[in-house]
């Protein structure tokens, strides 16, 4: 019986301490901002020469990934959605996802090999599909400008509006302390919140 | 059992309460809130303001399950306090999870299974004349890392049905069988599952009239409590539900459409072997082997393990006496908790921790990881296989072991 109750304490506190800090060393690239929220009505098409140009500023070093969500209505575009992201109208960085691989509504990520002195950088990036035709619509949607994720502005059909698509930025962390201890402050910045005690 | 052991078991429960969120927990307080509001048809109630509700999920559950959250939410809202509402209504999975209240509001919501969780282990105590054994099963209910899993950290209701039942084997031990009969209708009325037990209470009638009485007093239990709410909502949430289509779901085809559905076809033979064949007929022996049958041959969920819980003790028990048994049914169990973590479903694993962080949802679940370098699939169907071939073992010697379980 001792045994049981020593298994039952150890498999409690590998559950509770153990798992969270693995899961937390597992953790390769970490967000820098929630995904803002957005109404679903606005969005806009992209096919052929259609492409949505946004620009954003850097909210760390090392951005390596960026993230939004995506509609590609009955699962119909099956072609190249690309990514491009400039600095100073230079192409730096090329990343595409396949229609295939993009379930309506779903969350995606560019990623990229990260840019180490991101941080506080104005960049833009394209999404276009310009192999798609107009029944191969990719759709994206829009909100408005959001200092938290960097959102600034957007062009859309020559049309230049603040605002953009709901993007989160991802950076590469130093190291894995780094990680662990962002984890480990965030948690129990909420755990030792007063009201969060009985 | 001494009283640091006993504060231990809560301490523990109320560790993995806090930190481990399923947001089926939440889904179902969001539902049964509205009791408080004077709702009393949940199902009718949900159906017609999908609309205007943050959160458009059906109420699976039977009534009683409604009632007993509905009403426990009621007594305990003034320390729950005024942002509860507003963070039950909330439907971003980002800001609940975030909300600094919610260690609070998962433990103040997992209290009744505590409640529920120790009173199983006093009627495991109780049902043992021998009172080593039964000390026995009260130290094994308490300490064992499988229940508080299944039950604290996926927030399960199935402990309120899965208390009465046990209460019912019990009450069945003590020759009371009409109230047995009653306890599995009262459990039916929070979850269907304890049906399943009736043909086998109602074979212990001495009598026609004694059985027709023992299979009547279940499902009429059962109807009255579900009758009031009758109507095509309650019918979609919760007879057309996971357990009737899977536990139904066709094994195979033997041609002109039609096939042989394999749980079915075992739980005929154990019914026709308990009435035809066994005459001394021990319920406990038949509810664990139908129990198994149903894990053995059905696409379960987590929380349906709880079910069989309380019985294991018996196992253990069994397998006490007869020490070469503990350590398979140890290893099965392992076998049958990893399965559903292998599912295509963060919250069956990853998603249990986002309280701890958000980011938690970067990483690739289990079935994710294998997919890179074996078929998911092809891997949980031989774990499956693995537990019921050991699980048929079990039944088998549980079903010899005449004068160690009564």
């Amino acid at each position: 019986m001792k045994k049981m109750i020593w298994l039952t304490i150890i498999t409690v506190l590998f559950l509770v301490l153990i798992a969270p800090l693995v899961l937390s060393l597992a953790l390769k690239i970490i967000p820098s901002n929630v995904q803002p929220s957005y109404d679903s009505n606005v969005r806009v098409s992209l096919y052929k020469d259609r492409e949505l140009t946004q620009e954003f500023i850097a909210n760390n070093n090392n951005l390596t990934s960026i993230g939004t969500s995506i509609r590609n209505p009955n699962l119909k575009n099956k072609k190249d959605v690309i990514f491009n992201l400039y600095e100073n109208n230079i192409l730096i960085r090329t990343s595409k996802l396949n229609g295939l691989n993009l379930e309506d509504g779903s969350f995606v990520r560019y990623d990229f090999p990260p840019i180490h002195d991101s941080l506080g950088k104005k960049y833009t990036f394209t999404i276009s599909s310009p192999d798609a035709g107009a029944e191969e619509t990719i759709e994206l949607f829009i909100r408005d400008a959001d200092s938290s994720s960097g959102i600034v502005e957007y062009m859309y059909l020559g049309e230049i509006k603040a605002g953009g698509i709901p993007m989160v930025q991802y950076y590469l962390p130093i190291n894995k302390a780094e990680v662990l201890k962002s984890v480990l402050s965030n948690f129990s910045a909420r755990f030792l919140f007063h009201r969060s005690q009985i | 059992m001494k009283i640091k052991l006993l504060i231990l078991a809560v301490v523990l429960r109320l560790l993995v309460s806090a930190f481990i969120f399923h947001p089926d927990i939440k889904t179902f307080n969001f539902q049964s809130q509205f009791l408080k509001r004077g709702v009393l048809n949940i199902y009718t109630y949900l159906e017609t303001n999908k609309s205007n509700l943050s959160i458009k999920d059906e109420f699976v559950y039977f009534p009683l399950t409604y009632f007993t959250l509905g009403g426990y939410q009621a007594i305990v809202s003034p320390f729950l306090g005024n942002e509860f509402v507003t963070w039950l209504n909330n439907a971003d999975s980002n800001a609940f999870t975030l909300d600094p209240n919610i260690f609070k509001y998962l433990i103040i919501l997992k209290l009744p299974y505590l409640i529920c969780d120790f009173a199983i282990a006093f009627l495991l105590l109780k049902y043992f004349d021998d009172k080593k054994l039964g000390k026995k099963a009260f130290t094994l209910w308490l300490f064992n890392p499988f229940t508080i899993y299944y039950i604290y950290a996926f927030g399960n209701v199935d402990i309120f049905p899965v208390a009465i039942t046990l209460l019912s084997l019990i009450l069945v031990k003590s020759n009371k069988l009409k109230l047995a009969a009653l306890s599995l209708g009262i459990a039916a009325g929070f979850k269907l599952y304890p049906l399943l037990f009736v043909p086998f209470l109602l074979l212990k009638g001495k009598d026609i009239k004694e059985k027709f009485l023992l299979g009547f007093i279940p499902f009429l239990t059962f109807g009255l409590i579900s009758l009031p709410f009758i109507s095509q909502a309650f019918i979609k949430s919760t007879l057309i539900s996971g357990l009737t289509t899977r536990i139904f779901n066709p094994g195979f085809d033997v041609g002109f459409g039609e096939s042989i559905i394999v749980g079915l076809s075992l739980f005929a033979a154990l019914f026709y072997a308990a009435w035809l064949i066994d005459k001394k007929l021990n319920v406990f022996k038949y509810w664990l082997a139908i129990l198994l049958i149903i894990f053995s041959f059905s696409h379960f969920h987590i929380a349906w393990l709880l079910w069989i819980a309380p019985l294991a003790p018996f196992v253990v028990i069994l397998s006490i006496k007869k020490s070469y048994l503990s350590y398979p049914l140890f290893y099965l169990a392992i076998i049958v908790t990893i399965i559903p973590l292998l599912y295509q479903d963060r919250s069956m694993s990853i998603s249990l921790y986002r309280i701890y962080s958000i980011w938690f949802d970067l990483i690739p679940t289990p079935f994710t990881l294998i997919q890179k370098f074996f078929d998911p699939y092809n891997l949980q169907s031989i774990l499956h296989s693995l537990f019921a071939g050991g699980a048929g073992v079990i039944v088998y010697r549980v079903f010899k072991s005449e004068k160690l379980i009564r």
